[in-house]
């Protein structure tokens, strides 16, 4: 009977009617400019990632299997750059949750010159990059604004961007420019928990801090989720801020895993750079789907 | 029956479409996405189908002898030429007025006498036929001694038939274009359809006088006037540089001003001419190539490039266009002698189908250079099969030009020879770019040992050879041996040393920091770093040193300052110890002796090994790549220039412009070096005379035959180096330069700057390890 059924489907399927085979085919082909653009824009670079990443150079294009993979993972410079964009990461992006999530709270309480608060922890958003990198060359530069404050105090002059204290700054100037951006997701998530299930919880006497615990953590667990994601592919776009400020090769402890790509795409070390990104894209694919999973376990209850 | 077989057929089939039909949809897209694919990256490369009409060149050896023309211009079919001879007689030079016939490539001489110290400043045909000129007369009045006392220059405009060269008669018009200046000069000159001329000194006036010598009206053009030219429809335009580069206006006459711009022409830099047109108003010619302009709708047809008709555009002296529809130059080609001919070309449109079609190798280069620009000319004129065609990335910028070409050979459309000058040879030999040329050279017959050692070794890895230079320099710096001994290198402490025992006003000629770091360590950077181990050694003394040395040079040497003395007397007297130069000749050798006044060491860049003089590519270096897929036809070019013949031309008698990298030729231009001249004094008796005359600054001397032992020098100098000079990657200079700053302006230690030197350079090393 089962048999019989997928029998009839089938014969009804491949009965369908002219128009509807009609249908499909003007359907095809309002489909086939997206379907272009995702194929020449997405999977053929990606496929041609996956190419470089097994041969030899881009120019003899030798079949070398996993040799780049290796090569890479023992090459120091590599090693390096993805323990710095591993500790950026680990530090800024928790950071940057939880101060913007803090922001968004103490913006929600009754407090004076809200708005006025607001616009601030916009307004990096509204400066372009580049003057944000000269004001921040100002700031730390060996002669720079931030020298000479501590330089009231008795103490003696930081090389900021030359140091270990170089990638303070660079996490320092990270949550400047995103923590506004973070803070109005947050800030949204949290107008949009229902009032009542708040009110039920104060009249059933818990705590403040129960109720931002249990309540609207639990309800702005997917935007959390977003804003780390978020958070963390802008940590690995920290690269520009820094290329602008010392070029293709900072101070060690501000190398990222985009300069060793950018460096190795420069000198036509496709190979590696390949190698290098394949790599990258599977620790964030983990990372990523950790994150999903977390997020599922402590929001389920909320959205089911 | 059979129609139900056939049925039966067509839905098997429709059926089993249907299951693949997924399979299908996602092959149509993959073909889709490789046609769209596949028109990218194809441009100017050599693949490209040709055009239906080509320009063919055929060469004409000009029925006349001429060493300068100084004058020129065309009136139909017929050309008028200002020669300048050499008379051995007299020992002066004569102008003669030519007519010289295109059609029938026949030269007659006119009848017309220059007087005695005067030029030919500018023709051009009347309106009346007769050829109108502008000449300017020189008289001197010379004192009891001989002397000029005084000297007086004139303009005069004379009116000579086309046919035989009398003179129909002349004017005086000083007065009209002379301004407020005593002296009159006239640079440009033009006559318009009404038969007024135009007359320019090259600065920013246009006098205009009638037919009757009558003056008109003087124009400013506001700007430096860089040209004038009538055209075909009887107006006057001139060229000036604007902010978009070189501009075309039209000289209004009626309003007595300079018109606007004319829209759509080309700007730009360089060596560019307009010339009147017979079939559009005007013709262009700049470096690349020749285009007719429509003035009246400003519109450039490109009509060939230079290289494409066999012709070296930095030859070109006139162009001009003929009733038949040929167009013609008159080329100057300089031979690498030194030695020069005037040529006359036609160029002939022709459907490409006559033309018999040649296999196109491409030259891919940043920048062309004169040498090879002419060895590709000459190839091209000599070879039936292949055909040379050029790319230069750079035009626009390097960087630019650069990524144009990393791009190329990552997409598979590589040059077939690709120009080394200004790329990072090292870089694009170890990624497998170039292929080893020792092989060709076997299979062409020639012996590895007829060329010097060490050059080929230079461009060696992992004992390939990946590139190829016909001549060069030894780029080396030069102390007295008195002062540092005999010795061919010394180390970077051994030089530190030297220059502290010896206090000097300065260690070179115009010292600089910059100086100092690309002696002592941009030219040898792998001194600071080891590629095997992957280790720096910026934070080391030596470093640390030098950054000390070079803090008590200025950052930019003041050139304006005036110069008391000369760098011959520096260094006679020590002021200053050291002196880079190349050294490209045993002549040139010769005059440094001199210049130093007692005998020279070669030390070189400081290196560990102790060698420290570098070889500097001179006439062009290039590779082949490996990627071509026309080889051999891309060797047949390149092995030309390390040919027998090749490499024999560059012997000269002044020691030419590099060493010849064949043996046989080398020592060829030894035995020239050590040929002596003589001459008779007045008692008859042979005595050996200066061959020429060198100078460098405050220094001139006369050069001699070279010794036995002045050539062995050379030839110890010569095998001394083995590395190639100036490939110092520019992210490590910009390093050094940025991070050593502050230690310049006192804010930091020589230690701490050298630290972050280190950190920063360490993780380059690491990178590409």
């Amino acid at each position: 009977m089962h048999f019989h059924m997928n029998r009839k489907q089938r014969k009804k399927k491949a009965g369908s009617s002219p128009r509807t085979r009609r249908g499909k085919l003007v359907s095809a082909g309002y489909l086939l400019p997206s379907a272009i653009g995702v194929l020449l824009f997405f999977v053929l670079p990606f496929m041609i990632v996956i190419y470089y990443s097994v041969v030899d150079n881009p120019i003899s294009g030798q079949f070398v299997f996993l040799d780049n993979f290796i090569m890479v993972f023992n090459n120091s410079a590599f090693k390096q750059a993805a323990v710095n964009t591993l500790t950026f990461s680990a530090v800024s992006v928790p950071l940057a949750v939880v101060l913007s999530l803090f922001l968004a709270m103490m913006l929600e309480s009754k407090m004076p010159f809200k708005s006025q608060f607001r616009t601030f922890f916009l307004s990096p958003m509204m400066v372009p990059i580049a003057s944000v990198v000269l004001i921040w060359q100002v700031l730390f530069h060996y002669n720079g604004m931030m020298n000479e404050i501590i330089g009231l105090f008795g103490a003696d002059k930081v090389d900021w961007l030359n140091s270990s204290y170089a990638q303070v700054v660079i996490v320092v100037l990270f949550l400047w420019k995103n923590l506004g951006y973070n803070m109005i997701l947050f800030m949204a998530a949290l107008s949009s928990i229902p009032k009542d299930i708040i009110e039920v919880a104060v009249l059933e006497s818990a705590k403040s801090y129960q109720i931002f615990w249990h309540i609207k953590l639990r309800y702005m667990s997917s935007t959390i989720l977003f804003v780390t994601i978020m958070s963390l592919i802008n940590s690995f776009k920290v690269f520009r801020e820094i290329y602008l400020l010392k070029g293709e090769y900072p101070y060690p402890t501000m190398y990222m895993l985009q300069h060793f790509m950018n460096n190795t795409f420069g000198r036509l070390d496709y190979q590696k750079m390949s190698a290098a990104a394949i790599m990258m894209a599977v620790v964030m694919v983990i990372i990523i789907g950790i994150l999903f999973l977390t997020e599922n376990h402590f929001g389920k209850d909320v959205e089911g | 029956m059979r129609r139900n077989i056939m049925r039966d057929a067509m839905n098997k089939f429709m059926k089993k479409f249907i299951r693949f039909k997924n399979i299908i949809f996602l092959f149509a897209m993959l073909f889709i996405l490789s046609a769209v694919l596949s028109g990218c990256g194809k441009g100017d490369g050599a693949g490209d189908e040709r055009s239906e009409y080509v320009y063919v060149s055929e060469y004409v050896e000009m029925d006349m002898e001429c060493d300068y023309i100084s004058g020129l211009t065309s009136s139909g079919d017929d050309v008028f030429l200002s020669v300048s001879e050499w008379d051995e007689e007299t020992g002066f030079n004569t102008n003669y007025l030519y007519r010289y016939n295109m059609n029938e490539n026949k030269a007659v001489r006119l009848s017309l006498e220059m007087p005695e110290n005067s030029s030919i400043s500018g023709m051009a045909p009347g309106t009346d036929g007769s050829l109108i000129m502008i000449v300017n007369c020189n008289t001197f009045e010379m004192d009891e001694e001989g002397n000029v006392a005084d000297s007086k220059s004139t303009i005069e405009i004379w009116n000579v038939s086309m046919e035989d060269g009398t003179l129909l008669g002349s004017e005086d018009v000083t007065g009209l274009v002379a301004g407020k200046s005593d002296y009159a000069y006239i640079q440009h000159f033009c006559v318009d359809g009404q038969g007024n001329l135009y007359l320019s000194d090259g600065d920013n006036c246009i006098h205009i006088i009638d037919k009757e010598f009558k003056k008109v009206c003087d124009i400013d053009a506001g700007d430096w006037i860089n040209n004038m030219a009538s055209s075909k429809e009887g107006d006057v335009y001139m060229t000036s540089y604007g902010s978009e580069g070189l501009q075309l206006q039209k000289v209004d006459l009626t309003g007595k001003k300079i018109g606007d711009a004319v829209a759509g022409i080309p700007g730009g830099y360089g060596n560019q001419s307009y010339y009147t047109g017979v079939s559009s108003s005007l013709l262009h010619s700049n470096s690349d190539g020749v285009s007719r302009v429509d003035v009246g709708t400003g519109t450039v047809e490109k009509l060939f490039d230079w290289l494409d008709v066999d012709i070296n555009s930095d030859y070109v002296n006139y162009v001009g266009e003929l009733s038949d529809g040929r167009l013609w130059a008159i080329t100057r080609n300089y031979e690498i002698s030194g030695s020069a001919t005037s040529e006359l070309v036609f160029f002939t449109r022709k459907p490409s189908s006559e033309v018999p079609a040649k296999e196109e190798i491409l030259y891919g280069t940043m920048w062309i250079g004169s040498d090879v620009k002419r060895n590709i000319i000459d190839f091209n004129k000599k070879n039936q099969t292949y055909r040379i065609k050029v790319k230069e990335y750079g035009n626009d910028d390097y960087q630019t030009g650069l990524a144009q070409f990393n791009a190329d050979l990552t997409t598979g459309n590589c040059p077939d020879i690709i120009g080394l000058d200004s790329l990072d040879y090292s870089l694009y030999a170890n990624k497998g770019v170039f292929e080893d040329l020792y092989p060709y050279m076997e299979k062409s017959g020639m012996d590895r040992k007829d060329f010097l050692g060490n050059v080929l070794e230079a461009y060696e890895v992992n004992g390939k050879l990946y590139g190829i230079i016909p001549y060069f320099q030894i780029s080396t710096c030069m102390a007295k041996t008195s002062l540092v001994g005999e010795r061919s290198g010394w180390t970077l402490t051994e030089m530190l040393d030297f220059v502290d025992e010896h206090e000097a006003e300065n260690v070179f000629d115009y010292g600089s920091r910059s100086t100092i770091f690309y002696y002592c360590i941009y030219n040898n950077i792998d001194e600071f770093i080891n590629w095997e181990t992957g280790e720096c050694s910026f934070d080391g003394e030596g470093f640390i040193r030098t950054l000390e040395f070079a803090a008590q040079f200025p950052e930019e040497y003041d050139y304006s300052g005036e110069r008391d003395e000369g760098i011959s007397s520096k260094l006679r007297s020590e002021k200053i110890l050291l002196m880079q130069s190349s050294i490209s000749s045993v002549q040139e050798f010769q005059m440094m002796n001199g210049l130093f006044g007692e005998k020279i060491s070669f030390v070189g860049y400081p290196n560990n090994e102790k060698q420290g003089n570098l070889i500097q590519p001179a006439g062009g270096s290039m590779a082949l790549s490996a990627k071509s897929k026309n080889k051999d036809g891309a060797w047949e070019f390149m092995q030309t220039m390390l040919s027998k013949e090749y490499q024999d031309s560059l012997v000269s008698d002044h020691g030419g412009w590099g060493f010849p990298v064949r043996r046989e030729s080398l020592e060829k231009q030894f035995e020239q070096d050590m040929k002596a001249e003589y001459s008779e004094d007045e008692s008859g008796k042979k005595v050996e005379q200066p061959k020429t005359t060198w100078g460098w600054d405050d220094f001139e001397m006369e050069i001699y035959a070279a010794t036995p032992e002045e050539v062995e020098a050379v030839m110890e100098l010569i095998t001394s180096a083995n590395k190639i000079g100036g490939n110092v990657d520019e992210q490590l200079t910009n390093i050094i330069t940025e991070e050593a700053e502050p230690f310049f302006k006192g804010q930091k230690s020589a230690a701490d700057v050298a630290q972050i030197i280190q950190n920063r350079i360490q993780i380059y090393v690491n990178e590409n390890r």
